[in-house]
């Protein structure tokens, strides 16, 4: 990815509406009983399209960010989404995404790993009480709506960073009808 | 070339991984710091102003959850109104002489005494199931302090448990650092109310009382205990939930109940944070 001001502000405007939609909506919501997380789904998003760098300071973000509107300890959602955003940009750098399932997939896998890193932040801060085994099911239940709701994060995501997606250039430029000299 | 990228990557994942370990050290447990008042002051009309936009499609969203639930619990709320009815009828004396006992010793019909309520409407929510707790349009400006109670109108929801100028964030009842003392009605049994992480509708009272056996379709208010030096946090006699399950256990001196929470805590919009109040 090309980080220019503009796309750098892009993504800034990315993580604010990310999160503001997160904490306004989608967490006061419930289908079967569980708000879906988008937020682990966007954090991966960027990080297969920009890489692991721009994925870890966008995870660090939106985790501040989070904590910082719900007035929580700061600190622990940068920990967790800054961890799934580096690892969704490493994956990009060394495997190839062919299958039109992969980034929802992936956004599935990433939130599953962002409730087993916030249950981890959870019990390392201390936990007095005992844990229903719901949880499991909630973080299930988390995870299926993040696959559905991958598809459209990342191609929404993927729009708006269009213009620094190197690969998208090469993809233009392979899809150009060649010059014919003389004809 | 590469390897200096690499080493500048590694560089970078390892300063934010110490700044959220800085952060978590600093920020736990201080309540809200300056950083967190100048976001909320930025983003709080912005939260509210998007928390107002959203909520017809969260409605909508809530209305199909709510119809599944619905079809299960018809045929249960046909055999609660039954139940209830006989209780009612029952009960009816009970409040005429409650209504005399409450004017004897001046008790306000709503709010305890020495509490002034603040209305709030919640404006954000946590998204992860580790910890419960929900932002509220109300915050110092209001008068709402740190470990205000929170109510709504069927029972308490939670404290507050940081504050800026115009937002307060409230740890849930179901929150795996909530403890809230409580008594079983009419049995008087006291103990302590902490949550099941993850299942907002299950709530466990531990008490040593084994000469007592509480069953199902007790209710559980908050016991607000007061001694020379401290009191509880919570004013007495706020309704906190029913008794789902009560298991027997004759070995142990320490019993456990179950409790399901009278306050929807999965679906809140409005609060009342109960101000002022004389804690020790």
């Amino acid at each position: 990815m090309i980080l220019t001001p503009k796309i750098l502000a892009r993504l800034v405007l990315i993580g604010l509406v990310g999160v503001l939609l997160q904490v306004s909506f989608f967490s006061q919501v419930a289908l079967f009983h569980v708000s879906p997380d988008v937020l682990p789904a966007l954090v991966v998003s960027i990080g297969l399209l920009g890489g692991s760098l721009t994925g870890a300071v966008s995870g660090f973000s939106v985790g501040f960010l989070l904590n910082s509107l719900l007035i929580e300890p700061l600190g622990g959602g940068s920990l967790v989404l800054l961890g799934v955003g580096y690892l969704a940009g490493i994956f990009r750098e060394r495997f190839e995404i062919r299958s039109t399932f992969g980034a929802p997939v992936l956004c599935a896998a990433g939130t599953l790993l962002a409730e087993l890193g916030f249950g981890a932040v959870a019990l390392m801060l201390g936990i007095d009480s005992g844990v229903s085994p719901l949880v499991l099911r909630d973080m299930l239940l988390k995870s299926a709506f993040a696959f559905i709701l991958g598809w459209p994060v990342y191609a929404g995501v993927r729009r708006a960073l269009r213009p620094a997606l190197v690969e998208e250039d090469s993809g233009a430029r392979q899809r150009r009808r060649p010059t014919v000299l003389g004809a | 070339m590469y390897r200096k990228q690499v080493r500048r990557r590694r560089a970078v994942l390892a300063l934010l991984v110490l700044g959220s370990f800085g952060l978590l050290t600093l920020t736990y447990g201080r309540g809200s710091n300056g950083l967190q008042r100048g976001v909320s002051a930025i983003f709080s009309p912005v939260e509210s102003a998007a928390d107002r936009a959203l909520k017809p499609a969260r409605d909508l969203v809530n209305w199909f959850d709510e119809t599944f639930d619905a079809r299960g619990e018809n045929s249960r709320l046909h055999d609660e109104v039954r139940k209830f009815r006989d209780e009612a009828v029952a009960g009816q004396a009970a409040v005429a002489e409650n209504e005399q006992l409450k004017k004897m010793v001046e008790l306000d019909e709503t709010v305890p005494s020495g509490y002034r309520p603040v209305s709030g409407r919640v404006i954000a929510r946590s998204p992860t199931v580790w910890f419960a707790d929900v932002t509220i349009d109300v915050g110092s400006a209001d008068g709402v302090r740190v470990e205000d109670p929170v109510v709504n109108g069927d029972g308490l929801v939670g404290t507050v448990s940081a504050v800026t100028g115009s937002s307060a964030a409230v740890t849930l009842i179901a929150d795996g650092s909530s403890a809230v003392s409580g008594r079983v009605v009419p049995l008087g049994v006291e103990g302590v109310i902490r949550p099941s992480v993850g299942d907002p509708n299950d709530l466990i009272l531990d008490f040593i009382d084994s000469a007592r056996h509480v069953h199902a379709g007790l209710s559980v208010v908050t016991a607000g205990w007061r001694t020379e030096a401290l009191a509880s946090r919570f004013p007495p006699n706020i309704p906190v939930g029913e008794v789902t399950e009560a298991s027997i256990v004759e070995q142990e001196a320490q019993q456990q109940v179950h409790l399901r929470p009278f306050a929807d805590l999965r679906n809140l919009d409005l609060v009342q944070v109960l101000t002022g109040g004389s804690r020790g």
